[in-house]
């Protein structure tokens, strides 16, 4: 089986909403997959599909050859999942989180002892393993349910934002874990993500989500090629709507930001500047500043949907909403 | 079995570890019995007064009751706070186990009614102190009947909790079916001098027939209804709620 997840046209609805919309992807054995998109995007509930916590509308998803509607048993004996919010025991210690979820996968006595020593060791919680969870800080529970998700060695393990809340030394840190997990463990990774650098640390191919459906897909660098090769912003002074974007037809992309500047996309930004320059005499346009770079996922996103991907947006917003609705009720 | 007693355990360790609470759910309890029990006793305590409670005097009376309302207070709470297990994600970890998610809610609710019938064990041992009448030969069968209603309680508890998607009505819940029902339950003073319609509340509330038989083990009153009307009530309530709660359970997904 050359597939770890296959999924055609999933759909998932709540109600009126649609939060997926017929997506169609695959996830090749012992890759580290990622969904990169902003709060929304129906990364979330794609993942809850794959772990067969919801049902989907339509389409179909086999996780490990597994159908999830069908089969979800057979599903569930084959994954490990992280969820985004923390799902630990906090009045139990970090060795009962892990025996507990060890004895209902079926794991009992010396086998499971070893499996906790080593996977606690792995995370370096250890030495904290009597301690109870609520003392622990976001990182230690995030490495703790990243052990718990490893003890029953599933195929595929599901990470929802590993890293949402976390500090950058910390960030940094869960990721050298998920690389030694792929390496050692020979698995299949497949992990959301708002953050366009954990998405081009980790995933050997990215997949951009927006509004329910994926927008694109792709290696780091082929997604790059979108854009073209580099990126270019300009400052003009007071140039008229028409020559905004100095037509030419080396600009493969042209977009004014909310500051003012423009932002232009072209092959080769060394080669382009020049002829920009020259460009803007023509049309008598003085600019006032140049600044280029390598395009990053955020570029890739922003040349996709015209928006930047920490845009807020989706879920979060609706949350918020939803929670300002309920404080007026009382 | 093993997701079954792995939940079981899961309950006595969480149980352990929150001490403060633990005792704190206690207090409540002895003030009902030292306080509320001493001052009615001493009210109550004029010639013929025990012929209202069954022949016994005052306190003895009011103990089974006590004891049964402990452990239908504590094994609902048990039952009900799933919703934060529901909360703080840890029905996600079962929900994605390859585990039966009936046995799992099975376990949750016998481990919540095992920790109940446990307070309700400390209660009556220090009832032993300040009553007279109690028979040490009913412990026994009152706490099976403890049991019963444990079992009873809690799987309600978690049958709301599955359809409640905040805390925000459990404040409301507590108020409006624990209190009637203790007070409906001939906890405090016999069903039969109820007005009618109290009458007709008590008998479809299921912990008048665990005050009814315990008091009948304890204190040695004769039973309102008979004995085996207490037992196959409570045993059948029992069955039909955790019935309802893994039916719930087995429906439920996450939002």
């Amino acid at each position: 089986m050359e597939y770890a997840v296959e999924v055609e046209n999933l759909v998932k609805k709540y109600g009126d909403f649609t939060a997926v919309r017929g997506i169609s992807f695959r996830v090749r054995r012992g890759e580290i997959f990622a969904f990169l998109g902003p709060n929304g995007a129906g990364k979330t509930t794609t993942v809850h599909v794959l772990t067969t916590l919801l049902k989907p509308n339509g389409g179909t998803a086999f996780v490990a050859g597994h159908d999830v509607v069908r089969e979800p048993m057979e599903v569930r004996r084959r994954i490990g999942i992280v969820f985004q919010d923390p799902s630990l025991d906090r009045e139990l210690t970090a060795y009962e989180n892990m025996y507990i979820h060890g004895r209902i996968y079926g794991y009992s006595g010396e086998g499971l002892r070893k499996k906790i020593e080593r996977l606690l060791k792995f995370v370096e919680l250890w030495e904290f393993k009597d301690r109870p969870v609520k003392f622990f800080s976001g990182g230690m529970q995030r490495r703790l349910e990243i052990a718990r998700s490893l003890l029953h060695e599933p195929e595929i393990l599901f990470l929802d934002e590993p890293t949402i809340g976390l500090d950058p030394q910390t960030r940094a840190h869960i990721w050298e874990y998920i690389r030694a997990m792929k390496e050692e463990q020979d698995m299949t990774i497949f992990l959301t993500t708002h953050y366009m650098d954990e998405a081009e640390q980790l995933a050997d191919r990215i997949a951009i989500m927006d509004y329910g459906r994926i927008i694109a897909e792709g290696t780091a660098d082929e997604l790059k090629k979108l854009v073209g090769n580099d990126v270019i912003y300009l400052r003009m002074e007071e140039p008229e709507e028409g020559v905004k974007c100095l037509n030419a037809d080396f600009i493969r992309g042209c977009k004014v930001m909310p500051d003012g500047r423009v932002r232009l996309d072209v092959q080769n930004a060394g080669e382009a500047v020049p002829k920009l320059f020259e460009l803007a005499q023509e049309k008598g346009v003085r600019i006032l500043e140049v600044t280029y770079h390598r395009p990053t996922l955020n570029d890739v996103f922003l040349h996709l949907t015209g928006r930047e991907i920490r845009d807020e947006g989706g879920e979060q917003s609706t949350a918020r909403m939803i929670m300002r609705a309920r404080m007026r009720r009382r | 079995m093993r997701v079954f007693t792995t939940m079981i355990y899961r309950e006595m360790k969480r149980f352990i570890r929150s001490k403060a609470r633990v005792i704190g759910s206690l207090i409540n309890p002895v003030i009902w019995l030292v306080l509320f029990g001493k001052g009615w006793a001493g009210a109550f305590n004029f010639p013929g007064a025990s012929m209202i409670f069954g022949g016994v005097d005052y306190m003895t009376y009011l103990v089974p009751g006590i004891v049964a309302m402990t452990v239908f207070n504590m094994s609902f709470i048990q039952g009900i706070t799933i919703i934060w297990d529901k909360q703080f994600g840890f029905i996600k970890e079962i929900l994605v186990a390859p585990a039966s998610r009936g046995e799992a809610i099975l376990g949750r609710i016998t481990g919540g009614a095992i920790m109940a019938m446990i307070q309700g064990v400390i209660i009556l041992a220090l009832s032993f102190f300040i009553a007279s009448g109690l028979k040490l030969s009913g412990v026994l069968p009152a706490l099976a009947l403890s049991f019963l209603v444990g079992l009873a309680v809690a799987g309600m508890g978690v049958a709301i909790a599955m359809r409640m998607s905040s805390m925000e009505g459990f404040q409301m819940i507590m108020t409006m079916i624990m209190l009637p029902m203790t007070f409906l339950s001939g906890a405090f003073y016999p069903v039969k001098t109820m007005p009618e319609w109290m009458q007709w509340l008590a008998k479809v509330n299921p912990l008048t027939y665990a005050v009814d038989g315990s008091r009948y083990y304890l204190a040695g009153v004769s039973p309102a209804f008979s004995l085996r009307t207490d037992w196959t009530v409570l045993t059948g309530l029992a069955l039909l709620f955790m019935g309802i709660a893994v039916v719930e359970f087995r429906k439920a997904t996450i939002d």
